[in-house]
């Protein structure tokens, strides 16, 4: 896996950068290097291959997952515009190495072929993830965040690692093949062979761990003070990518190691995902805060994603995918936009993240109301974005499968997504018809470049799915 | 590999018998000791001293600092033992490993010196 490896060693070349070169020149090497890492990714396709003693195994699946990490990566530190311009309380060098760190850990959790590296990637990550959350020194907000992001984190990392103990107590092996091998050698269903209690309890507390990454209820209630709390551009990094990882490496570990056990995971998975659904679509009405409405949004958009590993259709991959990358480059947008803006309008001397902030944004910037509204509409699932075909795939997923259960969690989810077109159509109703005094927001070039491409690619999509549904 | 629940019953004891020691001395020396009360003897820290101020003093980030960095690169030792106790099984390539190993723990020490962390009057 030769990304791994070029991102390590880039984030260590851009600390050392950070001395020589000014913020400008770091964005864009460190652009390069992201863009250099997806290259190097992209080269392993159609080549099924283990590295380093079986620690790893690539294959298509996770090379696509992988690219939509990369491609996260690059659009997120596009729109970094090197942390402001405070030369004495930021230091762009290091963000911008810890990002690389943590998009290295997040290749490692798609590709793992053993826990061990899973447990790796996973700590490679988060721990990236507490200090960034906390990179805002000197705002009290972020550094609750971060404590609260790392004991938090730290707890559910001790359980996942508690059940990867236990599973391997029970299976003598690491390796989720092998694991796979001896499970599914286990009669179906529940009936305990030997050591099976250990294996169950293993295989829930791996399940806890992962749940809490990826932020479903009830293991959430870290999200919406993190999200809030964190500087907008980690927030939008840990949206995407974080996000993408923990779902990628819990489809991996469930479908690869646990599908003989379905009855196990799936029955809590169930209520799990309906609990996420509900929990992070009817909070998301009653907030005030912008920031606050996509951290539960965030939410949402994991219980969305759960229900496609549930259904466990062979169209699994694509739509997981798909779904992926619509929420990605979506949520990308939304959050370039409202970094944007908010840094525009303080309100006591911090970046005013209401709903408010953003009244009258058409009158002088038609083309930043132009990207929210579209990244809105394709998180709320309306047709001709791309987030519409994300949940039509996975709905479509859920209603294949026969079990009478998928037609409960399908009620659940379209009900949901009805009440999510409410909250989504806040930020474009103050868009375009409250009345609000901003003034005409200059955008870098880069950052322009960034917001085209997520819309256009939010849209392309919406309107041709099939050019990226098929490579999957 | 076949083991009962009742093979742990020695770890069992072995808990039991470490709490049983620990309430034991605690108990024992709540009643045995003689107990004498007076101003100094109820004083916060009794070292003949008066003490002043308080505890929570603000201490500098430096001390934590070099802590941490003390704690890192003695954890890295840790990997240093299996290695010498394989180093000729590992043979060239555990040599290589272990280069890349340190030579990654160096540029993050020359970044530490270069960060002018280890510079302690600034």
């Amino acid at each position: 896996m030769n990304a791994i490896i070029a991102l390590s060693l880039s984030g260590i070349a851009s600390l050392f950068l950070g001395f020589s070169t000014n913020r400008k020149n770091l964005l864009i090497t460190t652009l390069l290097f992201v863009l250099v890492a997806l290259g190097l990714n992209l080269a392993d396709w159609n080549h099924e291959y283990f590295w380093f003693n079986n620690m790893l195994k690539t294959d298509n699946l996770s090379i696509n997952f992988s690219s939509v990490i990369l491609l996260s990566t690059a659009l997120v530190v596009a729109i970094s515009r090197s942390f402001g311009d405070d030369e004495e309380h930021t230091h762009p060098a290091e963000y911008y190495a810890i990002m690389l760190f943590a998009a290295a850990g997040a290749l490692m959790m798609v590709t793992y072929e053993n826990m061990i590296m899973l447990f790796v990637g996973l700590e490679i990550l988060s721990v990236s993830m507490y200090i960034l959350t906390g990179s805002d020194k000197r705002n009290l907000r972020s550094n609750e965040a971060a404590l609260k992001y790392f004991l938090m984190g730290a707890f559910a990392t001790g359980i996942l690692l508690f059940g990867v103990a236990l599973v391997y107590g029970a299976t003598g092996s690491f390796n989720i093949h092998g694991i796979g091998e001896v499970v599914s050698r286990t009669k179906k269903g529940m009936e305990l062979f030997e050591g099976g209690v250990i294996l169950y309890a293993g295989i829930i507390l791996i399940f806890i761990g992962l749940l809490f990454k990826v932020s479903a209820a009830p293991f959430h209630f870290w999200t919406p003070d993190v999200y809030e709390g964190a500087p907008t551009i980690f927030t939008t990094f840990m949206s995407t990518v974080v996000k993408t990882a923990g779902v990628a490496a819990m489809y991996r570990l469930l479908s690869i190691s646990f599908p003989a056990v379905y009855g196990l995971w799936g029955n809590p998975l169930v209520w799990i995902t309906c609990l996420t659904l509900i929990v992070g679509n009817i909070t998301a009405v009653y907030q005030q805060s912008f920031k606050r409405m996509l951290a539960y949004s965030s939410i949402s958009h994991a219980g969305y994603l759960l229900i496609t590993i549930l259904a466990k259709t062979p169209n699994t991959n694509g739509s997981i995918l798909f779904y992926s990358l619509a929420y990605s480059i979506a949520t990308i947008s939304a959050f370039a936009v409202l970094m944007i803006v908010s840094e525009n309008k303080p309100k006591d001397g911090k970046p005013d993240e209401s709903f408010e902030a953003l009244n009258g944004l058409s009158v002088n910037n038609p083309f930043l109301a132009f990207v929210l509204t579209v990244s809105m509409l394709s998180l709320a699932g309306i047709p001709l974005t791309a987030g519409f075909f994300g949940k039509f795939f996975i709905f479509t997923d859920a209603f294949s499968n026969v079990s009478p259960l998928f037609k409960n969690i399908l009620v659940v989810a379209i009900l949901m997504s009805a009440v999510g077109v409410y909250y989504y159509f806040k930020p474009i109703i103050a868009v375009y018809m409250k009345k609000g005094e901003i003034a005409e927001i200059q955008l870098p070039l880069i950052y322009k470049i960034t917001l085209i491409i997520t819309t256009a690619l939010t849209i392309i999509l919406g309107i041709a799915p099939d050019l990226v549904k098929n490579m999957f | 590999m076949n083991y009962q629940p009742s093979d742990y019953l020695p770890i069992i004891v072995q808990l039991g018998a470490a709490l049983a020691f620990i309430v034991l001395t605690m108990v024992a020396t709540h009643w045995l000791g003689p107990k004498r009360h007076s101003s100094k003897k109820d004083d916060v820290f009794e070292c003949g001293i008066e003490s002043i101020g308080d505890a929570r003093t603000p201490i500098s980030v430096k001390y934590f600092l070099v802590a941490i960095l003390f704690v890192l690169f003695d954890v890295e030792i840790v990997f240093m033992y299996p290695w010498a106790v394989n180093f000729k099984e590992l043979a060239w390539d555990g040599f290589v490993e272990m280069v890349v190993f340190m030579s990654f723990l160096l540029l993050g020490f020359i970044y530490v010196i270069k960060k002018g962390v280890l510079k302690w009057e600034k």
